[in-house]
C-alpha cells in the first residue's frame, strides 16, 4: 500500500491567508488544488513536502470563468469539468473543451484545476498547450502583490515554473480577438491516457490571412513545445492545407520527445506533425466558421 | 427427485451476485482490511541488483526511525523448510536471483514507519552480469521435460518437413509476445497472526486450501495448524493461485516480533514478485494442400524462467486440439534468465499460443486464397488430432464460427486488404477460434439441512470477483430441490472441505460436482427421514479418476472490427463479438462478464499491454499503470458475447465448462487478423503499437 511520509496539513481560509502561510513556511511548504497530480507524488515519495496548505474553500475567490470584456478570465482552481462544460469558453475558444473531452476520466476532471494543471508543469499536461495557443496569462501573487506572466515565461524548466516560493498562481487571462479560432488535437495510448503527442492550435483571421496563430505541442519536450518557428511561417498568410503542411513538417522538426512506452522519437516526430496540421486545419474552420 | 427438478431450475438464470450488496456497500472485508488487535506493519526492501549477493546490510539508520520494531533479512530470519517453493524460501540465501525480489523486510508499528525504515535500509552487494533478454538463438536454451501441468514439452507425428517441402500453400513466420503482468484490482495482502502455534492468515488468494497447504509446508508445520481466510478477493487471473512472498513474509514477522502482522504488496512490486506471463518467440510453420486441408502443423516456442525455479509455459498445447493434420510439430524450450519466475496468467499457454496459431491460420487462409472461416471449418476434427482417434465429448468450434459469422455479417467481406476507408479511417474486420480445456479436480463439498428448512453448504471454493459463490448457490439449490434463497453456500477458508483453486477454468466445474454430490447424499437421508439437522458430505476422487477417456475442451470464435487511422496509426476496435460453444452456463449474467472481461484483456493484450525489460538494469520498466497500459472503458465500444446450446454429458453433473479463460483466447488473433484485413500491414509482434503501423522512420 503506498502512503505518502508525514505532513502537516491546513486549510486556507482566504486567498491572503494562503499566501501569509505560504511565505512564512518557505520551501516546504506545497498549495493543494484537486489533489490529482500531487497526491500521487507523495505516494511515490516523488514530493515530500512538510506543509500541505489546501485551496479548496476559496471557490468563491479561485474558481470563474468570466467574460472582463477584451479578456476572458479563469480562476486557477477552476475545475476540468467547469472549462469543459463552459459555453463562454467554447464559444470563444473551443480548444479547451476539445482538450477536456480527452483529459482523464471524469473522477479527475471533477476535482482537477487549471492552476494545478498549469503548475505541476507535466510536459504532456493538456492544458499547458492549449494556454499556449490562446497566448494566456498567468496571474501570479504573493504577499508583494501580483504580477502578470505570458506562458512562455510561465514554464521554465520540467515541472518548474515561474511560481516562487510564497506565491500562487490566482488567474489565468485569455485575451480575445476578432477572427479567432482554435483546436486541440491529441493521440493517447488509450482512451483518458497521457498524449503520445498532442497540438493545440489558434489562429486570429483578418480578412483571409492569418493575422496571429499559437501552437503549443505536449508530450514532445522538456516543456511544453512553444512553435514559435511555425507560427512565423503562418502569420500574413492565406490559410491553405499546403502551408499547413509545412507547418507540421517545421513541428515535426522542433519538437524533442524522447522514447519511452508511448513511443520511439521518430513516431512521436511524425505524430507532432500529423497533429499540428490537423489542429490549424480545424481551428481555421473554425475562425471561418466552415467546421464541419 | 424428479418432480423438485423441474420445479426449480436456478441454473441457467441470470441471478444476481449474492455478495453484491455488501461488496458495493464496502461492508464485505478483503485480507487487508483485517485489523487484529496490535497489529504491526511489514515492507518488503527489494534487491536492486538482477545477479549477486548481499555482502552486508546496515540498519542502523532504520533500527533508529522511531516505530521501526525489526529488520529481517538472511542473517536473523528463522530457517524454513528445506525443498519450499525457492520463489517462497524467504531471506534463506544472500544470494539475489533478479532485480526487485525480496531480500529484507523492516516490521513496524505504522506502515509510514515500515515505508521510512524501508527507505534508509542499507543492502550493499556484491553484483555479477546479468542475462535478462529472451531470444531465439539463447545459448542457453533447453527443452523442459514436461510443460505446465503436465504436458509434453515436445510431440511430433509423421514428418512436417517433407510435407511443408511438397505442400500447395504455406506459411512460415515468427510471432513475438511480450511479457505481461496481472494486475487485479486488488493487490496481493496478507495479515497474519500466530494463536497458540497455529497459524492464521487472512489472504487474498485463488483457494484457501491449496495456499494452507503450501505455506504449512513452507513453515513445516502439518496443515491442520495453519487456517486461510479469503471470503472475498479482488480478482488473481493466476497470480493469485499460488503463495506469493509477502505471505510468508507476513507470517515470519509476526513469528519474530510476537505480534499480528499486515503486508501488502505495492502496485510496483507486482512487477516483480507476483509473476506474469512470459515472453514468447512463436515459429509459426502452416502448410496445405490445394483444397486448402492441412498437411503440417508446427509450432516451436522459446520462452523464459528464472534461475529459482522452472516455470514452462504450455504455449503450444493448444495447437494439438484445434485441427487436423497428418504432420504435427510443437516444442517448447526455455531459457533460465536472471528474472522473476513466469507463472499463471489467464489462459497460460492458450492465449500466447493460440495468438500465433490464428493468425498464421489467416496468413494461410490469404495463401489459400480461401475465406479464413472456411478454412477453419475444413481442418476442423471430431477426434483428438494427435492420437487421431480419442472423440471429443463435444465439439462446436464450426458452430460458432457460422453463428458468429452470421451475426457479425461477415457474409458480405471482401478479403482484400486495405481498401476500405472512411475518410482517413482504414477499415477492416478479422476471426480467429478460441478454445480452452474442461478439467476438473477432485474436491469434498458438504451439505447441512437445518430445521428451519434452510441448507447450509460448505466447499474450499474460491469466488475471486467471477461470481462463483453465486454459481456454487444456484447449483446448490437445483441439487437439493430448493429455492436459491434457502442455500447459503460457505466458502473462501480453509477450514471448509477440501477444494482446489479457482484456476484453470475448473473452479466451478470441480467444487460444483464435489456440492451436487453431496447435496445428493443429504437428500437420500432426507428421504429416508433423517433428523434435522442432517448432513452429508462428499468426496469426487474416484468419480473423476474414474470418467472415459474423452478430448474435454470448449471452443468459440472471435470477430473484431478495427479501423486504424491512416496518418497516425491510431487503432480503433468498434466491435467486438465472440460465440463460445462451451457447455451449460450456469449464470448468464455472470458468464457474459467473464465472456467480455475476458476479450477487454485479450483486447489489452492486442493493444496496449506491454512489459518492457530494461537490458541494462536487468528489470521491466514499467511498474504502474499509468506506463503498463490496460484498455479503459472508453476504449471498448460495442462488444458482445455470445453461446450456442451445448449438451454435453460426459463433464460434470452440471455439463458445464469452464469459461474464465477462453475468452482472452483468440482476441488478440482476431483483432490482428482485421488490422491487417483494414490496413495490409501484418504485425507479427504485439502489441500493435501505432509506430508499427506506421512507416515514419
Ligand atoms: C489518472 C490521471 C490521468 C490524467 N490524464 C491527464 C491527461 O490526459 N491530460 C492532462 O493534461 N492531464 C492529465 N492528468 C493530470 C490532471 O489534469 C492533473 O493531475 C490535475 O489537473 C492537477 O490539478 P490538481 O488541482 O489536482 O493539482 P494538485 O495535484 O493539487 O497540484 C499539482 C501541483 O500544482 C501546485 N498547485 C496547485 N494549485 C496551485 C496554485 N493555485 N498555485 C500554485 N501552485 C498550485 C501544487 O502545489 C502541486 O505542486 C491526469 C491525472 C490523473 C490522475
Amino acid at each position: 500500500m503506498q502512503t505518502p511520509a508525514s505532513f502537516d496539513y491546513e486549510r486556507a481560509t482566504s486567498v491572503e491567508g494562503a499566501i501569509a502561510s505560504l511565505a512564512r513556511l518557505g520551501p516546504e511548504a506545497r498549495v493543494i488544488a484537486g489533489g490529482h497530480s500531487l497526491l500521487p507524488m507523495m505516494k511515490l515519495r516523488l514530493a515530500q513536502p512538510e506543509h500541505l496548505i489546501d485551496i479548496n474553500d476559496l471557490e468563491a475567490e479561485l474558481s470563474y470563468i468570466r467574460d472582463e470584456g477584451g479578456e476572458i478570465a479563469i480562476g486557477a482552481l477552476t475545475r476540468h469539468v467547469d472549462l469543459l462544460k463552459s459555453e463562454l469558453l467554447a464559444q470563444h475558444f473551443p480548444v479547451f473543451r476539445d482538450a477536456e473531452e480527452v483529459i482523464a476520466d471524469p473522477v479527475v476532471r471533477n476535482r482537477g484545476t487549471i492552476g494545478g494543471s498549469l503548475c505541476q508543469a507535466d510536459p504532456a499536461e493538456d492544458l499547458s498547450a492549449v494556454c499556449t495557443a490562446v497566448k494566456a496569462k498567468a496571474v501570479i501573487r504573493g504577499t508583494d502583490g501580483q504580477r502578470v506572466v505570458p506562458m512562455d515565461e510561465f514554464h521554465v524548466a520540467p515541472y518548474m515554473t515561474a511560481v516562487n516560493d510564497g506565491e500562487l498562481l490566482t488567474e489565468i487571462r485569455l485575451p480575445l480577438f476578432p477572427g479567432a479560432g482554435s483546436a486541440h488535437e491529441k493521440v493517447e495510448r488509450r482512451a483518458g491516457d497521457w498524449a503520445i503527442a498532442a497540438a493545440s492550435a489558434a489562429v486570429w483571421v483578418d480578412r483571409s490571412t492569418i493575422h496571429d496563430v499559437g501552437i503549443g505541442l505536449s508530450a514532445v519536450g522538456l516543456t511544453t513545445v512553444h512553435l514559435k518557428r511555425a507560427e512565423e511561417l503562418l502569420r500574413g498568410k492565406p490559410p491553405s492545407e499546403e502551408l499547413f503542411q509545412q507547418a507540421g513538417q517545421v513541428a515535426s522538426e522542433d519538437c524533442s520527445p524522447m522514447a519511452d512506452g508511448r513511443g520511439p522519437v521518430d513516431y512521436k516526430r511524425h505524430l507532432a506533425g500529423v497533429l499540428t496540421k490537423r489542429a490549424l486545419s480545424r481551428a481555421t474552420a473554425r475562425a471561418l466558421k466552415q467546421e464541419a | 427427485m424428479t418432480a423438485t427438478d423441474t420445479l426449480t431450475r436456478a441454473i441457467g438464470t441470470p441471478l444476481a451476485r449474492i455478495e453484491g450488496r455488501e461488496k458495493v456497500t464496502g461492508e464485505a472485508r478483503y485480507a487487508y482490511e483485517y485489523q487484529p488487535e496490535n497489529v504491526a506493519y511489514a515492507e518488503p526492501v527489494q534487491a536492486h541488483i538482477a545477479r549477486g549477493e548481499i555482502r552486508s546490510v546496515d540498519a542502523s539508520e532504520t533500527l533508529a526511525q522511531p516505530g521501526v520494531i525489526a529488520v529481517i533479512w538472511n542473517e536473523n530470519a528463522p530457517k524454513l523448510a528445506d525443498g519450499a517453493d525457492a520463489e517462497l524460501a524467504l531471506f534463506q540465501s544472500r544470494r539475489v536471483a533478479y532485480r526487485g525480489q525480496y531480500v529484507a523486510a523492516v516490521v513496524a508499528d505504522t506502515q509510514e514507519a515500515a515505508r521510512e525504515g524501508q527507505r534508509l535500509l542499507r543492502i550493499d552487494y556484491v553484483e555479477e552480469p546479468h542475462d535478462v533478454v529472451l531470444r531465439e538463438n539463447h545459448p542457453k536454451l533447453y527443452t523442459p521435460e514436461k510443460v505446465n501441468p503436465s504436458f509434453p514439452a515436445h510431440m511430433e507425428k509423421g514428418n512436417v518437413e517433407a510435407a511443408l517441402a511438397s505442400a500447395a500453400a504455406s506459411v512460415d513466420v515468427t510471432y513475438r509476445t511480450p511479457a505481461f503482468h496481472n494486475n487485479a484490482m486488488e493487490p496481493h495482502a496478507t495479515v497474519a497472526l500466530w494463536q497458540d502455534g497455529d497459524l492464521i492468515l487472512y489472504d487474498s488468494n485463488q483457494g484457501a486450501p491449496a495456499h494452507r497447504d503450501a505455506i504449512a509446508g513452507v513453515f513445516d508445520l502439518p496443515p491442520e495448524r495453519v487456517r486461510v481466510i479469503a471470503p472475498h478477493v479482488g480478482g488473481g487471473f493466476g497470480s493469485k493461485g499460488t503463495p506469493r512472498p509477502q505471505a510468508i513474509l507476513a507470517a515470519m514477522a509476526a513469528q519474530m516480533v510476537e505480534r499480528p502482522v499486515k503486508v501488502a504488496v505495492t502496485r510496483q512490486q507486482m512487477f516483480a514478485v507476483t509473476g506474469y506471463r512470459t515472453p514468447t518467440i512463436q515459429r509459426m510453420r502452416l502448410g496445405a494442400d490445394a483444397e486448402g486441408r492441412l498437411t503440417a502443423i508446427s509450432h516451436e516456442v522459446v520462452e523464459q524462467t528464472s534461475t529459482l525455479k522452472e516455470f514452462a509455459e504450455q504455449t503450444a498445447t493448444a495447437t494439438r486440439v484445434m485441427y487436423a493434420a497428418p504432420n504435427r510439430l510443437t516444442t517448447h524450450q526455455l531459457a533460465r534468465l536472471d528474472v522473476p519466475t513466469p507463472s499463471w496468467m489467464r489462459a497460460p499457454g492458450e492465449c500466447p499460443g493460440m495468438f500465433a496459431l490464428e493468425s498464421a491460420m489467416d496468413e494461410l487462409a490469404i495463401a489459400c486464397g480461401i475465406d479464413p472461416i472456411e478454412l477453419r471449418a475444413l481442418n476442423d476434427t471430431q477426434v483428438d488430432p494427435e492420437d487421431g482417434e480419442t472423440p471429443f465429448s463435444s465439439r462446436d468450434l464450426v458452430g460458432c464460427l457460422r453463428e458468429g459469422a452470421e451475426r457479425f455479417g461477415w457474409a458480405e467481406r471482401d478479403p482484400t486488404p486495405g481498401v476500405r476507408r472512411d475518410g482517413r479511417w482504414l477499415v477492416g474486420t478479422g476471426v480467429a477460434s478460441s478454445t480452452y480445456p474442461a478439467y476438473r479436480r477432485a474436491a469434498q463439498a458438504s451439505a447441512r439441512a437445518e430445521a428451519d428448512g434452510s441448507f447450509v453448504v460448505r466447499v474450499g471454493a474460491a469466488d475471486i470477483g467471477t461470481g462463483a459463490r453465486t454459481a456454487l448457490t444456484q447449483i446448490a439449490g437445483d441439487a437439493l430441490g430448493t429455492s436459491v434463497d434457502r442455500v447459503r453456500v460457505e466458502i473462501g477458508d480453509s477450514a471448509l472441505p477440501k477444494a482446489g483453486v479457482a484456476g484453470g477454468s475448473m473452479g466451478t466445474a470441480s467444487w460444483g460436482t464435489a456440492v451436487v454430490r453431496a447435496c445428493e447424499a443429504l437428500r437420500a437421508k432426507l428421504d429416508d427421514n433423517a433428523e434435522l439437522p442432517a448432513e452429508a458430505e462428499a468426496d469426487t476422487s474416484e468419480e473423476i479418476e474414474q470418467q472415459k477417456k474423452r478430448a474435454r475442451h470448449g471452443f468459440g470464435a472471435q470477430f473484431a472490427e478495427v479501423r486504424v487511422d491512416s496518418d497516425s496509426g491510431e487503432v480503433r476496435v468498434p466491435r467486438l463479438l465472440g460465440v463460445f460453444a462451451v457447455g451449460r452456463i450456469i449464470n448468464p449474467r455472470t458468464a457474459r462478464s467473464q465472456f467480455i472481461g475476458g476479450m477487454t484483456m485479450g483486447m489489452g493484450m492486442a493493444l496496449h499491454e506491454e512489459s518492457v525489460m530494461d537490458a541494462a538494469f536487468g528489470d521491466y520498466v514499467n511498474r504502474d499503470l499509468a506506463q503498463y497500459h490496460v484498455p479503459s472503458h472508453a476504449d471498448v465500444q460495442s462488444i458482445e458475447a455470445a453461446w450456442l446450446d451445448e449438451e454435453d454429458d460426459e463433464l460434470n453433473p452440471m455439463g458445464s465448462k469452464g469459461i474464465g479463460e477462453i475468452g482472452i483466447v483468440g482476441t488478440a488473433a482476431a483483432i490482428a487478423n482485421a488490422v491487417h484485413h483494414a490496413t495490409g500491414k501484418r504485425v507479427r509482434e504485439l502489441p500493435i503499437r501505432l509506430d508499427r503501423l506506421i512507416e515514419c522512420a
